[in-house]
């Protein structure tokens, strides 16, 4: 699997770079740590290639997973996050045919894969930095790839074998909305709610035979979380 | 600091693990190409039908329903596997990827466990993407035909597309060629047992009974295989050729005689250009055979993506005319001559069929038949034009080049009679493949095991008697109840010799599935699985 690193490695340094207000009283990082509801708001064109019988589509489940945000305060209204989460194990369900010949295929979980999906935002926060609830608003980049893919048992029997799953990585467009609370010096909670735009194309390999199509995905999380400022 | 840079560490982390979290799920493609060898490891799986979705599936069409009311409501379900294997073409260097089916008997008992394998060998098909695995193709009928009569009936069933078609890069079919045929057979044979336990219907087996059958080009093909096989010291529990063109010695010379048959121009390039692969000496230039209206890019026509009708509009070949209307006078030789007139014997009943294979624009020259006729009039085959007691082949190897072709691939060659029990199947007003040149013939060659009961002659076309008297009553049935349709409205409303002309020319295609459940039914026999 190919994934560029050099954009974590940008993203983690332009953090780092970014110069840090003077201000003793206010701090220039903070780790947050959560939880983050994922929906995908998947939108698939119907699998194509040989031997697929028409309407056959996926759909990936939604999930929750642990969620990481790296905070460096640029100015007191500008914030850069780099929004992690713990690479989820994303399960696809079969969408289309109730059978594909006589294998169960709508509702079934066809495939699994995991995400790597780091967002760098760029945050504006209201309200002086002195209030205990500041929200934000932000602009960002999403960088996704795909990987530990599987086809399920029942993904193999609907597509007709072994099959090995390929994903294209995708660069996207991201935007959130916050509300951070200082309950007391160091310690913060947050709530936000972020889209980003996840193109992936889906090649998928059964025994030589390769059928493909194009996701969409939209991806809308929500998160609650703690966070820790240094 | 430190903490922040240790969880950018855990990220880092986690992104080497993703570099090596690629699936494990591969479908690795040998490295072999010996004969025989899966090209795709495990198969690909086309379709999984339940026996229910099978029928279901089949009584959705006009001639599936046909097909399910001969060969019977399935008992099982089919996976249909799109086997790829490596074989070599009609010479030892022409290695290629062939392809063909596996179709496995899926369900409860009968259905999976040990069972046997029906090695299967296809009639001739113009049509160069033909995957007879692929039974979502509603044009496959072949596919569906054997799908439906034997592996819907607890037969593993193996079947090759022939090299040159589907994914085959030979860039021709060794059509008719004995060696390379029954080759084929062995290696698809032997690629699907290797790919059987890989399957996804892992639970059905096989219990080591073999029957080989075939249709038309695929009895040829049924026959040559059972020589091979028995030959090779393998064990074949019964055979079933059906319809087949056994006899290609007399059946080429009853036809340039003038007996010319329904597909001949289809058949004429196939063969040619076969025997100029694996001999180099049909030709020269195509000229020496076809008329120049035809001749250029004859040699690779056929099989073809274009639809054979295509072809015949478009004026690539001609739809029946084989020879010149303006028959040849051979000087000096003046029963030659006749021999050679365009057929007009009022009292044979296939003298307006035999009519149909003379005309302009024709395919084959003038001086190209009469080389073969001269060829064949002074070295006889014993079955045509004269059949003599046991009908062997011409006395010495023929001198004309296409006849010696067909000597060579002509199933009386080879001092060989069946040992396991055949059946020798197929209708006797055949316009396409003539039953007596060829099942007759072969039967006539083999009196010994004709009269031990080895090998059994069926006649679908006879009087019903025996032991296949329903399949006789059924299949003279079906002829009627389709001549009767032809004259009906829904069937266009055609005069009755008109739509007897129509019967005739479906006849060939008609036969088959009687004469396959006729083979099921014998291999019945042997196999105790359900007939």
């Amino acid at each position: 699997m190919k994934i560029d690193t050099r954009l974590l490695i940008g993203a983690a340094t332009l953090l780092c770079a970014l110069p840090a207000a003077a201000d003793d009283q206010v701090y220039d990082n903070s780790f947050r740590l959560g939880s983050l509801a994922l929906f995908y708001h998947t939108s698939a064109a119907d699998l194509e290639g040989p031997y697929v019988p028409a309407g056959v589509n996926f759909k990936a489940k939604d999930l929750e997973t642990l969620y990481v945000g790296l905070v460096r305060r640029v100015s007191s209204a500008f914030d850069v996050e780099l929004a992690l989460g713990y690479p989820p194990l994303s399960k696809v369900e079969g969408r289309g045919p109730a059978t594909v010949g006589s294998v169960p295929y709508n509702g079934e979980i066809v495939s699994s894969a995991r995400w790597l999906s780091p967002t760098l935002f760029v945050e504006y926060k209201f309200l002086p930095e002195s209030s205990k609830l500041r929200p934000y608003i932000g602009v960002g980049v999403n960088y996704t790839a795909f990987y530990d893919r599987d086809s399920t048992a029942q993904g193999n029997a609907g597509l007709g074998g072994p099959t090995r799953l390929s994903l294209t990585s995708s660069l996207g467009p991201a935007g959130t909305v916050g509300l951070g609370y200082n309950v007391s010096g160091h310690w913060h909670v947050y709530t936000s709610y972020s889209i980003s735009r996840v193109d992936t194309n889906i090649t998928a390999d059964t025994d030589g035979i390769e059928r493909s199509t194009r996701i969409k995905f939209g991806p809308q999380t929500w998160v609650v979380s703690g966070g820790y400022s240094f | 600091m430190k903490n922040y840079w240790r969880v950018l560490g855990a990220v880092g982390a986690a992104l080497v693990l993703a570099a090596c979290g690629d699936s494990s799920q591969t479908a690795p493609a040998g490295s072999s190409t010996a004969p025989g060898t899966l090209a795709i490891d495990p198969p690909f799986r086309i379709a999984s039908l339940d026996a229910a979705t099978f029928a279901a599936e089949l009584a959705a069409s006009t001639t599936g329903a046909e097909l399910l009311a001969v060969a019977g409501t399935p008992t099982c379900g089919v996976d249909f596997y799109y086997l790829k294997f490596w074989t070599v073409g009609a010479l030892a260097t022409e290695t290629t990827e062939s392809s063909g089916a596996l179709m496995v008997p899926t369900g409860g008992s009968g259905c999976s466990g040990p069972r046997p394998i029906v090695l299967y060998a296809h009639g001739t098909n113009a049509n160069q993407a033909l995957n007879i695995a692929d039974i979502t193709n509603p044009s496959n009928t072949e596919g569906a035909l054997i799908a439906a009569m034997f592996a819907a009936q607890g037969y593993i069933v193996v079947a090759p597309n022939y090299a040159g078609y589907d994914i085959s890069t030979l860039g021709y079919h060794p059509f008719l060629n004995a060696a390379q045929q029954s080759g084929e057979m062995m290696d698809i044979l032997k690629a699907g047992r290797t790919a059987l336990p890989q399957t996804l219907a892992a639970a059905t087996s096989d219990n080591g009974q073999l029957f080989v059958t075939g249709y038309s080009e695929g009895g040829h093909v049924a026959m040559a295989t059972l020589r091979a096989l028995q030959a090779a010291g393998a064990t074949v529990t019964a055979a079933a050729p059906m319809s087949g063109p056994y006899a290609l010695e007399a059946f080429g010379d009853a036809l340039f005689f003038g007996s010319v048959d329904l597909g001949s121009t289809e058949f004429a390039p196939l063969l040619t250009t076969s025997y100029q692969h694996a001999y180099g000496n049909i030709y020269t230039a195509t000229t020496d055979i076809y008329s120049p209206t035809y001749a250029t890019g004859i040699a690779t026509l056929l099989p073809s993506k274009t639809p054979i009708d295509t072809l015949f509009t478009e004026g690539l070949l001609p739809e029946t005319a084989l020879f010149d209307s303006t028959t040849p006078v051979v000087p000096g030789q003046a029963a030659l001559t006749a021999a050679l007139a365009v057929p007009d014997n009022p009292a044979n009943p296939d003298t307006p069929l035999f009519q149909l294979g003379f005309g302009n624009p024709y395919l084959i020259v003038n001086d190209y038949r009469v080389s073969y006729a001269a060829d064949a009039a002074a070295d006889p085959d014993g079955a045509v034009p004269t059949a003599t007691a046991g009908v062997p082949l011409a006395a010495t190897a023929p001198t004309q080049t296409l006849r010696n072709a067909l000597y060579v691939n002509d199933l009386r060659n080879g001092h060989w009679a069946p040992t396991a029990p055949t059946l020798l199947c197929g209708g006797d007003q055949d316009p396409t493949v003539f039953f007596s040149v060829n099942t007759e013939t072969m039967a006539a060659f083999w009196p010994a095991q004709v009269a031990a009961g080895l090998i059994t002659v069926l006649d679908v076309n006879a009087a019903p008697s025996g032991p296949f008297a329903k399949i006789q009553t059924g299949f003279i049935a079906s002829q009627a109840a389709l001549l009767a349709y032809y004259q009906s409205a829904d069937g266009g409303g055609l005069s009755l010799a008109a739509a007897q002309a129509e019967v005739t020319e479906n006849y060939h295609t008609n036969v088959a599935p009687f004469c396959s459940l006729a083979a099921r039914s014998f291999f019945g026999n042997f196999a105790g699985v359900q007939q």
